[in-house]
């Protein structure tokens, strides 16, 4: 039944599905694995670089996780030459608020504009819808530090911890258990809390975790995984992208969560 | 020929259009309300080329609502500001320029300081302290510059504005008459009579 | 230098010794129907605003006198009746009052062919919503409409000042929308080269609480001092009344005749050495 409603992304199956885009999260399932914690005081996101061959010439720049605007950086998980074009897009968005308004683009707007771009290639004629999701990372004025994650559909959605890529399901459930949350606080109609209780330190403990414990390898190392944290430094939002080096230092310094693999 | 200034304490603006709408030599209507109201704590007044100034307010108006339907959340009067400034280089360069003169004041409730934009027609844009267009400014500047201290109060800055409405009416050819007060703060934005201040 | 005038001069076929292109079949070149007169150009420079520095701006003159005021049972609107054209008198019989629906009128101000064009547009407008919304389109409706219309074309030299008057669900209503894309609402307005005088007739002794024969006394007498001391207004007072059942027009009143109704102590005599004396008064 599927063969005649799933070449097309604009057909909907008797069953009322959209099986191309089921395909391209299907895709993504099997991608590199994203990981994003947030903390009271910043985020911290780690990816995974998938299938590297020895033959393969160690890239400079990274290939997972890229800044998108001074306030907001994101980690991806499915085809990188879709990833690159959404990834262009947004900076040029961002950028355009910035000319626009001089005050930087609010976080959750740009998850928006990053999503209703996925959301028009799952609805006309002859398109492919792109097989990445997002784990966005960001801060603004308003809201504080969030965290998206968004799928080809163009659905988006407000995380304290969050998974996409291969072996998601596992670390959401990791990340469910590890994760310590604060205590629900009565809070205004606009005003969110981040009701987390955890450190930087504990998020970063905690995405080494979950990375030792999705990631088929040996060893962890700095060869296989990009790093990077939002925090805060004098008021403004700081990314941080971490060198191979730095990598290795956070990688030794959990050392005693990270499970050796033949344990498994 | 339009009276258009304003004052910018820390915590407060406050704003005076006259309310007079002229067409050469004939005053058509004494009570037209110039300022535009763009949120609860950002509004701006606005004088030049008739019909221009309400095409254009009205379409600020509009856009700056969309943005906080859409986003559920308000413009601070900087991005506002900001905003406008764009809007008016666009139009100048484009084949329906816009001659209009403004000031845009309000209250940012996540700083917690007021502010004041003056933009005039050719999309120049500064924040400021006080401000004016038109004929009057040719007036009202020294005396602005002679009381202003940053620290005004608001009730400093009524004081200075019924001096400023002295000198109008002692120097200036034309006789205004009367004119809207604005007042936006912590609390929003209210009109004030002449007798209030 | 008028763009049109110098156009016109290029193609003054008085050169050829040809007044006109009828026959231009003779001649090479691009050409298009004359007006007429010997010297066109010269016709044509009558319309233009020699002021106006803008090209191609032709301004119709502006002489009229146009009013109307709001008062405690409607809305008064009345004109005089002049057509000129440079210095000439072309019309002593215009119809300045635009009937844009039975609730709706507008008035004619600067040039004639752009006020009754764009208030058929209007009108035109207006009944279109009211077969989409069914019902009536309010005064504030219809004159944003009209300075909406008209602002789309702002300095492409159209030329108009019109009030549009009507009543609706919230009773009677006035607007002033002129070619600049401005619109104000206002209990009263005149519009037009004699709307000074108007306005100092209205001034003076316009009241809300009128009556209606009061109201219209003052509309006419304000139209009437107007076109005594304005060469570009005359005729006659065209007067309309609009309330809740929509407009009704008056009879016409010819402003020469009103001189002596409003003045019966001045009256024609065939002195030599002054035909109008002032007769003592009895």
């Amino acid at each position: 039944m599927a063969r005649r409603y799933d070449s097309r992304t604009t057909i909907f199956s008797p069953e009322g599905r959209l099986y191309q885009v089921e395909y391209a999260m299907e895709a993504i399932s099997h991608a590199g694995t994203v990981i994003g914690v947030l903390s009271k005081d910043g985020i911290v996101l780690a990816a995974e670089r998938q299938a590297t061959s020895n033959l393969l010439e160690q890239s400079l720049d990274n290939e997972k996780i890229y800044e998108m605007n001074d306030n907001v950086v994101a980690g991806v998980a499915g085809h990188a030459a879709d990833a690159n074009t959404l990834i262009n897009q947004s900076r040029a968005i961002a950028q355009r608020y910035l000319l626009k308004y001089d005050s930087p683009m609010p976080v959750e707007q740009l998850v928006r504009r990053l999503c209703d771009m996925k959301q028009g290639y799952t609805q006309y004629g002859g398109l492919r819808p792109f097989g990445v999701s997002f784990l966005c990372a960001g801060w603004d004025s308003t809201f504080g530090f969030q965290l998206y994650q968004s799928d080809p559909a163009g659905n988006y959605s407000s995380w304290k911890a969050a998974c996409i890529g291969e072996n998601y399901s596992n670390a959401q459930s990791i990340l469910k258990q590890e994760y310590k949350d604060e205590e629900k606080e009565e809070a205004g109609p606009n005003v969110r809390t981040v009701g987390s209780q955890m450190t930087m330190d504990d998020a970063l403990k905690l995405t080494c975790q979950v990375l030792s414990k999705t990631i088929d390898t040996a060893k962890l190392s700095s060869k296989k995984l990009e790093f990077a944290t939002i925090t805060l430094k004098a008021g403004k939002p700081f990314i941080h992208v971490y060198t191979s080096t730095e990598i290795d230092e956070v990688l030794k310094k959990y050392e005693s969560v990270i499970k050796p693999a033949d344990s498994q | 020929m339009d009276a258009q200034f304003a004052i910018a304490g820390r915590d407060f603006v406050i704003s005076v259009t006259d309310k007079g709408v002229m067409s050469s030599i004939l005053k058509m209507k004494k009570n037209q309300d110039k300022t535009c109201q763009l949120s609860s704590h950002t509004f701006m007044s606005v004088s030049g080329e008739p019909g221009d100034t309400s095409n254009f307010s009205e379409y600020i108006q509009g856009n700056v609502k969309l943005y906080s339907v859409r986003n559920s959340q308000d413009l601070s009067p900087s991005e506002t500001a900001n905003f406008i400034r764009g809007e008016l280089a666009d139009a100048l360069r484009s084949r329906s320029p816009s001659h209009v003169n403004l000031l845009v004041a309000g209250y940012d409730k996540g700083a917690g300081e007021a502010a004041l934009y003056w933009i005039d027609y050719l999309s120049a844009m500064a924040k400021v302290p006080f401000a004016s267009h038109g004929y009057c400014g040719y007036f009202l500047y020294a005396v602005m510059d002679r009381e202003y201290t940053p620290d005004i109060t608001l009730d400093g800055a009524k004081a200075l504005v019924k001096k400023c409405f002295e000198v109008l009416k002692t120097r200036f050819v034309i006789d205004f008459a009367d004119y809207t007060i604005k007042v936006v703060d912590r609390d929003g934005t209210r009109e004030l009579r002449q007798d209030e201040l | 230098m008028n763009r049109l005038a110098e156009q016109l001069a290029a193609n003054d076929m008085s050169e050829f010794g040809l007044h006109n292109n009828n026959d231009s079949a003779a001649i090479a070149g691009p050409s298009f129907q004359l007006a007429a007169g010997s010297n066109p150009a010269a016709f044509a420079h009558h319309f233009i605003d020699a002021k106006s520095e803008k090209d191609s701006l032709i301004k119709i003159a502006h002489g009229t006198t146009t009013l109307a005021f709001k008062f405690k049972d409607g809305v008064i609107v009345a004109t005089d009746s002049r057509a000129t054209a440079g210095n000439v008198i072309a019309s002593q019989t215009v119809k300045k009052v635009i009937e844009i629906n039975p609730y709706l009128l507008g008035t004619m101000a600067g040039g004639a062919a752009d006020c009754s064009f764009w208030e058929r547009v209007l009108g035109m407008e207006c009944r279109l919503y009211e077969l989409r919304n069914k019902k009536r389109i309010s005064v504030a409706a219809a004159s944003k409409m009209l300075a909406n219309l008209v602002y789309r074309y702002k300095g492409m030299g159209l030329s108009m000042g019109t009030m549009v008057a009507g009543w609706d669900e919230k009773g009677p209503g006035l607007y002033y929308v002129d070619s600049e894309g401005q619109r104000i609402a206002n209990d009263l307005f005149s519009v037009g080269s004699g709307s000074t005088y108007a306005y100092g007739i209205l001034d003076s002794h316009y009241r809300y609480d009128m009556e209606v024969e009061e109201a219209l006394d003052v509309a006419r007498r304000a139209i009437y001092h107007a076109t005594h001391r304005d060469a570009y207004s005359g005729g006659i007072v065209r007067m309309y009344w609009v309330r809740e059942t929509g407009w009704e027009a008056f009879p016409l009143e010819d402003v020469g005749q009103l001189y002596y109704r409003y003045h019966p102590e001045i009256q024609l005599t065939n002195s030599a050495e002054s035909p109008l004396t002032v007769a003592p008064l009895a």
